[in-house]
């Protein structure tokens, strides 16, 4: 090694015999004295460089003209120093998380993070990128204050669902804005047939740096975009010197984390026929002779499902040109026996610099997404889970005697055998181990976004940039249906094929520009972004195929007896102008202003553009002389104000919420259209006036730091889908309007601490806590009465006074001992029992005459008897993050938690304890059977399910607290000692680490369900698949 | 230096300029207001957007499409709300148990379906009548559209008066009825409008549907020029039944009869059912009882709601999908019940027993067998047009109307029921009615009451038929009648002839559940539409 480097010296001199030479000899390390192997140093203006030996030790020649090197080192800040006529330096570079050094990354531009006043969450993707998710949206959860990180269901292909600072519109989007390099990115759930996740084109691996903006000042430069936060994604660029070349690679196995109980056959008989005795029917289900019990879960789940990653990625550089490389495949098997994604992704970044006037770049982003998913439907006959909670346990899937060895009645009727039981399963709930293997739900995407820079730096301190780029997102979609038994049986076979296409451009031409003069700093940003995105889409479906042979891959011509085409065409297009001034006097007290002005072609030409003014102020008080006695103690101190009002995209069936419109409304085959959509000229956007003060403190030599904002988001001019009365016939039942008014409040904390800091052993933690505090404000009025609440789908009102999306049901007083009715409470406290004896009214109401189990007088509970049961949506939640390092080795955990809401458990009042002839839980054992019996779950009834449940009604008897404490991730992790690995290896290998981490390990919570984050937005959890927890072992080589 | 300054203002510059092409976009997929009426072609595609609003809506906030408000959700609610059929699965169990409430889905989609689409027609009311004044369209053209527009607006009125409200005969129409929309809603301006008039009196409502039938009957052509066209769109003859069938609701005898008599010959012969043709548009009974159904545009259908293999709702909301037995490609949600299939007066041997009735699985259940109907039959394109009118219909509204008028036992009112029930009939000239056999007028009556419950079986006409007669003590089933539990409990239910008794308690009339509840959203948005009480 030595001698190669002597040759290269040599062949250096040799390339410079025409100029006068030196030999700079020199050292690069670390604050603390470390030697740091592999920096770059590199003499500015030229590309003549060298890197550092394993002991920090260089010798480069240089010519006599050279005046300044350019140090960096991967992880470490890169510096400059001026060699003068030094013939032997030491260069001591500091760690890139010294909080002096460290950058936000904002809208067009970076800030100091010193002089930063926005309220911003740096998430360190590398503390995760290891942890197994298809995108990194899934692992956010816990990582950043004031955002609620929700992944909805072990679904690996289901994007998360982020609220940052709460749910800020009540009717239009509700996520953040994503910013990929500088470029808001398309996002979403995009694929037709399957869950799919647009942000999973994005290797977690890739990601350099996130940035998460909250408050209104550091939003107000994506103004009408911003009212629901902004997540900037930066990816990962080359650094000069050597090229690195990294390779990571982890195998796993998924689990499910939690199962339901469900009854075994044995129990099943006894449950149902007690169901029918009650309600005067005679038995119908037996045991077999085979004494079959069939856990229908562990047909739709699936055991040890496979995990694996392998990322290469090469990064280098020299002084003119930097690259980042990488290639990817994550193969990701679901628990849900046919969900799957299996991505393929390739990054090329690639930065130079012509001269020190212009410098262009270009990040190309390529990816294929394959998603493998299932009817998920939570009502579904065929949905996954909705079906193996009733399917009877006392059955088998399986019959050899069939055809195709499933347990299916093809081709005389589309249900299965009742096995030993006289009735097959009530509501024909499907044989999902066959239509798992046979009905097939795909997409296939492709994925590529150009990203296109040119830098001008005309003068010192100004920076011109132009940024264009594409955005291309292709779905080829595919689901089949087979006709023997399930959805496709009464279609007699059904596939659907469909491409999808979305393509945006954007093109950003804006300056950055630094002046200091004295102990003042500006700082200005300007410019002008165009956006376009254009959807299009068409499919092709049929029913009645020819053949099974056809449902395989795809559409074939010819083969479906009917046809149908389907398809669309959208665009819509963003103009905007924005700027920004900072001012710094002396690193001390800080002003920001922010203006966007915004132009969307949803909205109406006169009433198009918007301007969302943002100001923040900063002071360090920790610079003032009278600071420093407490200066050992609190270090550094920031105190920061922000005031912004930003807004809310518009979104709406048709594109354009101001346009009244005619749609097309076939009447069978001959054509029609009618009107869809009613629409409002005056159509502004949603304002939110975002409020924020905020406090950053370093401790000890930095070694606590703490943060804390609050905040106060007021939302106003929400476009509310305002309902109107059914009778008017009004499309959608809804004509938009800027009307209603909305608060989300509250506080977000952070503290990091390194606790024990030794040569050989360190202790750091961190944690958050959020607190968001949400309600709504104002509504609509009606003939000038202000309307109290809109109702939210079944279960949820959005009512004024109270937090988004409460649950409102009836309160459910538990079960008469006497008789086994089930009890209510009347809004005005009366306590009344539903009927379920014969003798009576069957599922009516009447009151209660103290326990002796007969009926007082007859009473209804109506829509006014129900109440707030609490909300949906969780008030507090954060993490706590411990990294312990004792020489190669290091164990990183998280705890995240979470609570303040209520679950209105639907899988268990409409599966879990339904009344027909299906499967139950466990609980349902509880059930009461004579006079005296204490016990929650009321007396069977067959047939009843609808009234005992009160289903589609919240009662409290199914809303549950949500509160939990989950054990996120455990990471191990070894680190071969790097100068012993180089010495082995000759050099080759620079570093290499071995890990084994879990995810999703533990929940502890008093939630009956499968896991409390299986909620929607309101709360309410739908059978969805149960959580996972993943094992993976992982290797990560340097070479 | 200058030249890249240049460059790069000309750059911001061409983004500037370039900004108007990005913003100025326009809907592809749907056409502005004012072009959906200023052609003639263009003013027919609007009206056929009416008919489309009368097939298939979804359920509310959904977009599958289950057969509202004139399709299969509401053929089955009919029916189930009634005795003569058996709710096997959990599809309609909430309104065949009668456990509804404000928000249930069924009942909440029934009403916005139903409002959806004669808002739509009043849009499509107006619009027609801007496009005659321009003459875009003629002075014809336009009032026979307008006749089309309100046509429909009348039965989605009727509808919805039947369900929501209590019966005319209910102090002679005093008590609430439903709203009466005749203008169009397309401006919050229009909402505040509604939201200051409550619920006229049930009586109102029948004057305004009438009034609407009488224009609809004036201003509609008698025939088509497709058989298809002719039962698919509204036809003079079809608004004339519809008024018959209004005015039976409203115990005018003298009314049906005088609507009656225009469309059925002072004499018939009902030996010869086929002889027997409507003066009006040439309506006349299949001669099989099956012809209504093995075609969809028979000589007997003289207005059905269109579905085809193009355009038909869903699995959840095809007629052939929830009515069908298993066997043969349905479902078999809904099953006949013994309670009309045992009845004394349905004889054993009757026609219709055989060739519209088929025994059958369930999807529930194939060792649980059960009597589905086989009226409907495209099980995978659903494609069965939704039956509303059948010209048997005329003849025995006419009947009943005749038979109440006469003192004694009418013999036109015997004579058209022996028409209708003749084609069924294994040897018509010797088991047909004769006036001997009825003990009174009432026994007629009676008679005349149970051939509808049998003709229009699986058609949704019971719930009509129990809500106008509920009041009649000599007719009245008391309220919701009492009805088989749930279920499918096997064939040795059915048995011709044989009394069954049913498990599921019947429902006084005087119960709060006898009518629906106006859905929740509703009341909250228009709090002058007061809650039918108790709910």
């Amino acid at each position: 090694m030595r001698k190669l480097l002597a040759l290269l010296a040599v062949w250096l001199c040799i390339g410079q015999l025409s100029a006068q030479t030196r030999t700079i000899t020199g050292k690069v390390t670390s604050q603390d004295g470390s030697p740091i192997p592999n920096a770059s140093i590199v003499i500015r203006g030229t590309s003549y460089g060298t890197t550092s030996n394993s002991d920090g030790s260089f010798t480069m020649n240089v010519p006599e003209s050279a005046r300044v090197l350019i140090v960096s080192a991967v992880g470490m800040a890169s510096t400059e120093i001026v060699i003068g006529s030094r013939n032997v330096v030491t260069i001591a570079l500091s760690t890139l998380n010294e909080q002096l050094q460290e950058v936000v990354v904002v809208g067009y531009g970076v800030q100091q993070k010193k002089a930063f006043t926005g309220s911003a969450s740096k998430v360190d993707v590398k503390e995760f990128s290891n942890l197994i998710a298809p995108s990194v949206d899934k692992l956010l959860a816990g990582r950043a204050t004031g955002v609620q990180v929700t992944n909805q269901s072990g679904l690996v292909n289901q994007p998360a669902r982020i609220f940052i600072r709460g749910i800020n519109s009540l009717s239009q989007g509700q996520g953040p804005l994503i910013v990929v390099d500088g470029i808001p990115v398309i996002s979403g759930n995009l694929a037709s047939t399957t869950n799919s996740n647009a942000l999973g084109d994005i290797n977690p691996a890739d990601i350099e740096n996130m940035e998460i903006l909250k408050d209104g000042s550091a939003t107000a430069i994506y103004g009408s975009r911003a009212a629901a936060g902004v997540i900037l994604i930066t990816t990962k660029k080359g650094d000069r010197g050597r090229t690195r070349v990294n390779y990571d690679g982890y195998v796993g196995f998924s689990n499910v984390l939690k199962k339901w109980d469900l009854l075994s056959g044995e129990e099943f008989v006894t449950i149902a026929n007690e169901k029918l005795a009650n309600a005067g029917l005679a038995p119908r289900a037996n045991m077999d002779s085979l004494g079959t019990n069939t856990n229908w879960l562990d047909e739709a789940l699936i055991s040890n499902a496979f995990v694996q990653n392998h990322t290469l990625s090469l990064q280098g550089g020299n002084a003119k040109t930097t690259y980042y490389f990488s290639l990817n495949y994550t193969n990701q098997q679901g628990t849900v026996f046919s969900n799957k994604n299996r991505t393929y992704r390739v990054r090329m970044n690639l930065d130079h610099e012509v001269n020190k006037f212009i410098k262009f770049g270009n990040n190309l982003t390529l990816a294929r997404q394959e998603d493998y998913d299932q009817n998920n439907g939570a009502n579904s006959l065929g949905g996954a889970i909705a079906a193996s909670l009733r399917l009877l346990p006392n059955v088998s899937p399986y019959r050899a005697s069939h055809a195709t060895g499933f347990n299916i009645n093809h081709p005389t009727a589309n249900s299965m055998a009742p096995g030993a039981n006289t009735q097959s399963i009530d509501d024909n709930f499907f044989n999902i181990a066959f239509t798992l293997r046979h009905n097939k739900q795909y997409s296939d995407k492709y994925r590529l976004i150009n990203n296109f820079y040119m830098e001008l730096s005309p003068v010192n301190g100004l920076k011109i940039r132009s940024q264009a780029s594409a955005d291309m997102l292709n779905d080829y979609s595919l689901q089949s249906w087979d006709p023997r038994h399930g959805d496709g049986y009464s279609n007699g076979g059904y596939i659907y094929n469909s491409n999808q296409n979305f393509l945006r451009y954007v093109w950003q031409n804006y300056f950055n520009y630094n002046l200091k003069a004295g102990m003042h700093s500006f700082f200005l940003t300007g410019g002008h972004e165009l956006q376009s995105t254009t959807t299009k889409w068409f499919s092709g479906s049929g029913v009645n195929i020819a053949d099974l042979f056809f449902l395989k891959e795809g559409v074939i011509s010819n083969t479906a007896a009917t046809p149908s085409i389907g398809g669309n065409y959208t665009k819509a297009g963003f103009e905007s102008l924005f700027g920004r001034f900072n001012y710094d006097f002396n690193n001390k007290y800080f002003f920001q202003a922010t203006i966007r002005r915004d132009g969307l072609s949803s909205l109406a030409e006169a009433r198009r553009y918007g301007s969302f003014p943002g100001f923040s102020v900063g002071w360090r008080p920790s610079e003032e002389r009278f600071w420093q006695p407490l200066a050992p103690y609190i270090n550094e101190a920031k105190l920061k104000a922000s005031y912004a009002t930003v807004g809310n995209v518009l979104t709406s069936a048709n594109g354009f919420p101001y346009l009244t419109t005619f749609g097309p409304a076939p009447y069978g085959n001959i054509s029609g259209v009618a009107i869809n959509a009613i629409g409002t000229e005056a159509l502004q956007w949603e304002t939110s006036k975002k409020y924020d003060i905020g406090l950053e403190l370093s401790l000890l030599k930095n070694r606590i730091s703490v943060t804390a904002d609050w905040f106060l988001n007021k939302l106003d001019n929400l476009v509310l889908e305002v309902p109107t009365p059914l009778s008017a016939g009004v499309p959608g039942n809804m004509i938009y309007q800027n009307i209603g008014t909305s608060e989300n409040k509250g506080v977000e904390i952070s503290v990091g601490a390194t606790v024990i800091n030794k040569k050989d052993f360190t202790w750091i933690v961190n944690a958050n806590y959020s607190h968001v505090k949400s309600k709504v404000t104002g509504l609509y009025e009606v003939n000038g009465v202000p309307v109290e609440y809109i109702q939210n789908g079944n279960y949820n009102l959005i009512k004024v006074g109270e937090a988004y999306n409460i649950i409102h049901g009836y309160r459910y007083a538990g079960v008469n001992q006497a008789n086994g009715n089930p009890m209510y409470y009347k809004a005005d406290g009366t306590l009344v029992q539903q009927n379920f004896r014969t003798g009576a009214s069957i599922g009516a109401f009447y009151e209660v005459n103290k326990d002796d189990g007969s009926l007082g007088a007859s009473t209804a509970m109506g829509f006014a008897d129900r109440v707030n049961l609490g909300q949906g949506v969780p008030v507090w939640f954060g993490a706590v993050s411990n990294t312990l390092t004792y020489k190669g080795f290091t164990l990183d955990f998280m705890f995240r938690y979470s609570g303040g809401n209520m679950i209105m458990n639907y899988t268990k009042q409409e599966s879990l304890m339904n009344q027909s002839f299906q499967n139950n839980g466990k609980e349902i054992l509880n059930r009461w059977t004579k006079p005296g019996d204490v016990t929650d779950v009321p007396r069977l009834y067959y047939g009843q399910g609808n009234n005992i449940n009160q289903n589609s009604i919240a009662t409290s008897r199914f809303v549950e607290k949500g509160d939990y404490l989950r054990l996120q991730n455990v990471a191990l992790s070894y680190a071969v000692n790097s100068q012993a690995l180089q010495k082995l290896t000759n050099g080759f290998v620079q570093q290499a680490r071995v890990y084994v981490q879990g995810q999703n390990l533990h929940v502890w919570t008093s939630y009956s369900g499968a896991d409390p984050d299986n909620i929607s937005s309101g709360g309410v959890d739908q059978n969805v698949s149960p959580q996972i927890r993943t094992i993976s072992f992982g290797l990560n080589v340097g070479f | 230096m200058k030249k890249i300054f240049c460059i790069a203002i000309a750059a911001l510059l061409l983004g500037i300029t370039g900004c108007k092409k990005v913003l100025d976009v326009a809907p592809n997929n749907a056409i502005p207001f004012d072009m959906a009426f200023s052609t003639a072609d263009y003013c027919l595609l609007s009206l056929n957007g009416v008919y489309d609003a009368a097939q298939s809506g979804p359920y509310t906030g959904g977009t599958e499409r289950r057969g509202y408000p004139f399709g299969a959700a509401n053929i089955e609610q009919g029916d189930a709300r009634g005795e003569d059929v058996i709710n096997l699965a959990a599809f309609f169990q909430i309104t065949y148990q009668a456990s509804y409430n404000a928000t249930t889905a069924n009942n909440v989609a029934l009403w916005d379906n139903l409002y959806g689409m004669i808002n739509k027609a009043n849009v499509c009311i107006e619009g027609f009548k801007a496009a005659a004044d321009k003459g875009i369209i003629s002075a014809a053209v336009g009032s026979e559209y307008e006749a089309e527009c309100r046509f429909l607006r009348a039965l989605g009125h009727h509808e919805a008066v039947i369900h929501y409200a209590r019966p005319y005969l209910d102090g002679n129409g005093n008590k609430d009825g439903i709203p009466y929309r005749d203008f169009a809603i397309v401006s919050p301006d229009a909402i505040a409008r509604i939201q200051s008039t409550g619920r006229p009196p049930v009586s109102e409502v029948y004057e305004k549907i009438l009034a609407d039938l009488d224009f609809a009957e004036t201003n509609l052509p008698a025939t088509r020029s497709t058989a298809v066209l002719k039962t698919t769109r509204a036809t003079k003859a079809a608004a004339i039944a519809l008024k018959m069938r209004v005015k039976l609701h409203m115990g005018d005898w003298p009314g049906v009869i005088a609507e009656g008599n225009k469309l059925v010959p002072a004499t018939v012969d009902p030996v010869n059912w086929t002889s027997v043709v409507s003066p009006i548009g040439n309506w006349a009974l299949t001669n099989a009882v099956d012809g209504p159904f093995t075609s969809n545009s028979s000589t007997e259908s003289i207005f059905s709601i269109k579905n085809d293999a193009q355009d038909a709702p869903s699995t959840n909301g095809g007629l052939a999908a929830m009515f069908g037995s298993a066997s043969l490609g349905g479902r078999g949600l809904v099953a006949i019940s013994p309670i009309i299939w045992n009845n004394t007066g349905w004889k054993c041997d009757d026609k219709r027993r055989s060739t519209l009735y088929v025994t059958g699985a369930s999807n529930i259940s194939t060792t649980n067998l059960s009597y589905f109907t086989n009226k409907y039959r495209d099980y995978t394109t659903r494609g069965d047009y939704a039956p509303q009118i059948r010209y048997a219909e005329v003849l025995l509204t006419l009947a009943e109307a005749e038979a109440r008028q006469e003192g004694g036992v009418s013999a036109r009112a015997v004579a058209l029921l022996n028409t209708v029930r003749n084609r069924a009939l294994q040897t018509p000239a010797s088991e047909q009615y004769t006036v001997g056999d009825f003990a009174s007028k009432v026994a007629l009556v009676k008679a005349i009451l149970l051939e509808r419950r049998i003709e229009f079986l699986a058609e949704g006409k019971r719930w009509g038929d129990i809500h106008r007669t509920v009041l009649e003590p000599d007719y009245t089933t008391g309220g919701i009648p009492a009805k088989a539990v749930n279920g499918a409990n096997g064939l040795s239910i059915y048995e011709c002839g044989t009394a069954y008794t049913p498990g599921q308690a019947a429902i006084p009339y005087s119960d709060y559940k006898f009518i629906w509840p106006i859905p929740a959203s509703e009341i909250i948005n228009n709090p002058i539409i007061k809650q039918n009480p108790t709910y």
